[in-house]
């Protein structure tokens, strides 16, 4: 709870910083140290909280989950603004402001892993999504900003429309709101509580964009800044994720409600998997790939919440960590290239051996090739589907459309190391290249030693 | 019969054909018209609840700020029959089978639900101002307080969209 006190607050302060700071490149600067206060302020919560308590009249409950994806939330989010913070004053003036409205969105992904009453999920959702419609259209003049903030923004709140009346039917059939206290798991289902299961699976396979509902994701992640594309894939994709599994994980299980719902997320999951992927093969511009290279790996994401278990929660983390800071790299390199094509990228290892290089590692972490952290978040997820039973064509799909991934990944790589061509990129500083191996390291090190980050699980 | 039954059968059926008239009326003015008689009528029900607050903010939010905001959209728009968007005739079809298929599910998941008697006889108090705000401040004081984030974001938005 502090964690997220700390970013709102910041987020305020940030508001500030932008009267009177006037050079708009510092203004970065204090956004870095407001995640490093993040970061202490979540370290303190786990101190305080020493496994599970409920606080604050049941609202919120800090556990050792929400305390690890929180880490993993900030730590992206420190990554993202070292190395696409600079990028932020190229979208328009009001640098602070987007700042701010970046701790916003960080202190609603925070409580994504950590509520415990509907209310509280409405009010995350809420918060995570609001300010992503802004950041959408950040780029007035340009008219694809306008249109994707438009978009995302109509389509987003007809889901919330949908995700509430999916809570109010489960308060009618349960009269609490407490995800904790509903005991569906016990007696027969009442037909009330299955439409709100079913309207809220609809209304947050919107949020993180599973097929059907992920028509909004190429146009208003294609349309974005692409500054603002590199968050709004990763961490907020992350964080729907997590209140998604943990609204399934924790309410939605018990008795036999799992098989009402299970068959459904499961198809859904597939649709996605084939989709996401097929889509992703026939496109032009590496930005637009990477939008449905989010929804193809929104596909593997939804694995854990199919299968619904203890090794679901870990592989989610694991993803989570994985697909954001390899995501976070990619868009980073992606705002230095001066064309978004695949052509763009030609001859860059010749130019640039080092953004290359690591790119590289970014892509391979995404098609999920060992060495790398990818393969451990899609072992995970993948296994956690085995253990779950009865989901053994799912897991051969997903293994199936990994390997169809990995053709649109290699083409970037195939671009860059042995097309020849001039890949003209923005001036590139010494601070930027130490970070971009920073994130590296990450994904390798997680790669050889899941553990270091699920042992605090 | 006693009386609030009476009241709750006639508001009921205003609220209803309201919103039919909202959906069928060709005139859009009508049918913002007819969502404020909806919404008027729904205000009814709060207060039949003995829910003052709600009814008072229902009735200034929504049919005060909420619809005049609507009318000012739609004279900006100034819809007529010439700029209406042609739309086609299988997305019609298409329209109305989703849609009634979605009705059916709920209509068959509701047919032999059933709904628990949450309060039967007097009315409660806690829709009264005052014991409404000793409940916002208690118990949801987490969800009030983290709401302020949102208005806030909201507020920064409609700022740098709308500055030049």
């Amino acid at each position: 709870m502090n964690a997220i006190i700390t970013t709102a607050v910041f987020g305020i302060v940030l508001m500030f910083v932008g009267l009177f700071v006037k050079n708009k490149q510092q203004i970065k600067y204090f956004a870095i140290a407001g995640t490093i206060l993040a970061f202490i302020a979540n370290w303190y919560d786990c101190t305080l909280a020493g496994g599970s308590s409920v606080i604050l009249h049941g609202m919120v409950e800090v556990s050792k989950f929400s305390i690890l994806f929180n880490g993993v939330a900030i730590v992206s989010t420190f990554l993202y603004f070292l190395l696409c913070g600079s990028a932020f004053e190229r979208v328009g003036d009001d640098v602070a402001d987007y700042f701010a409205l970046v701790f916003f969105i960080l202190s609603g992904v925070m409580l994504t892993a950590s509520f415990s009453n509907l209310l509280m999920l409405f009010l995350a959702i809420e918060i995570i999504s609001i300010p992503q419609y802004i950041l959408a259209g950040a780029d007035k003049k340009n008219l694809k900003s306008n249109e994707a903030s438009l978009k995302y923004f109509l389509t987003g709140s007809f889901t919330t429309g949908i995700l509430l009346m999916g809570i109010a039917l489960l308060y009618g059939a349960t009269g609490t709101f407490n995800i904790r206290e509903m005991g569906l798991g016990t007696g027969d289902l009442s037909p009330l509580a299955l439409c709100g299961i079913i309207l809220l699976a609809f209304a947050l396979a919107f949020k993180v964009s599973a097929a059907p509902f992920h028509f909004w994701t190429p146009d208003v992640y294609d349309g974005s800044p692409t500054v603002f594309t590199a968050f709004m894939a990763t961490v907020v994709k992350a964080a729907s994720f997590v209140a998604f599994m943990r609204l399934f994980y924790v309410s939605f299980t018990g008795g036999d409600i799992t098989h009402h719902w299970q068959l459904i997320i499961a198809l859904i999951t597939a649709a996605t998997l084939l989709i996401g992927n097929f889509t992703a093969v026939f496109q032009q511009s590496v930005k637009r790939m990477l939008a449905y290279s989010s929804i193809a790996q929104a596909g593997f994401m939804l694995f854990a919440i199919v299968s619904n278990n203890e090794m679901a929660a870990q592989g989610m983390i694991l993803y989570a960590a994985a697909y954001s800071v390899a995501t976070i790299g990619v868009f980073a390199v992606l705002l230095k290239m001066k064309d978004y094509t695949f052509d763009g990228y030609n001859g860059l290892a010749r130019r640039e051996p080092l953004l290359a290089l690591v790119t590289t590692i970014f892509l391979l972490s995404l098609a999920g090739i060992p060495l790398t952290a990818g393969f451990f978040a899609k072992y995970f997820v993948l296994s956690a589907a085995v253990q779950a039973g009865g989901l053994l064509w799912l897991v051969i799909l997903g293994v199936l459309c990994a390997a169809i991934s990995a053709y649109y990944y290699f083409r970037v790589i195939i671009a860059m190391y042995f097309r020849a061509g001039e890949a003209e990129t923005l001036p590139i500083t010494g601070g930027f290249k130490a970070a971009l191996l920073l994130a590296a390291a990450i994904v390798i090190a997680l790669g050889l030693f899941p553990g270091l980050l699920l042992q605090f699980l | 019969m006693g009386i609030d039954m009476i009241i709750f059968t006639v508001l009921s059926a205003i609220a209803i054909a309201a919103a039919l008239g909202v959906i069928l009326s060709k005139n859009p003015v009508n049918s913002v018209l007819c969502m404020i008689t909806c919404f008027v009528a729904i205000a009814g029900h709060y207060i039949m609840l003995n829910a003052q607050f709600l009814f008072v903010v229902h009735l200034i939010v929504y049919t005060g700020a909420i619809m005049v905001l609507f009318l000012f959209v739609l004279m900006m728009m100034n819809l007529n029959a010439d700029i209406e968007p042609q739309k086609r005739n299988w997305l019609k079809y298409a329209g109305a089978i989703s849609g009634g298929a979605l009705l059916l599910v709920l209509v068959a998941a509701l047919r032999d639900a059933s709904v628990p008697a949450i309060q039967s006889g007097a009315p409660t108090d806690i829709g009264l101002i005052s014991n409404l705000g000793k409940t916002l401040f208690t118990s949801y004081v987490v969800p009030f307080e983290l709401s302020s984030v949102l208005f806030l974001s909201a507020m920064v938005g409609a700022v740098v969209i709308g500055k030049k």
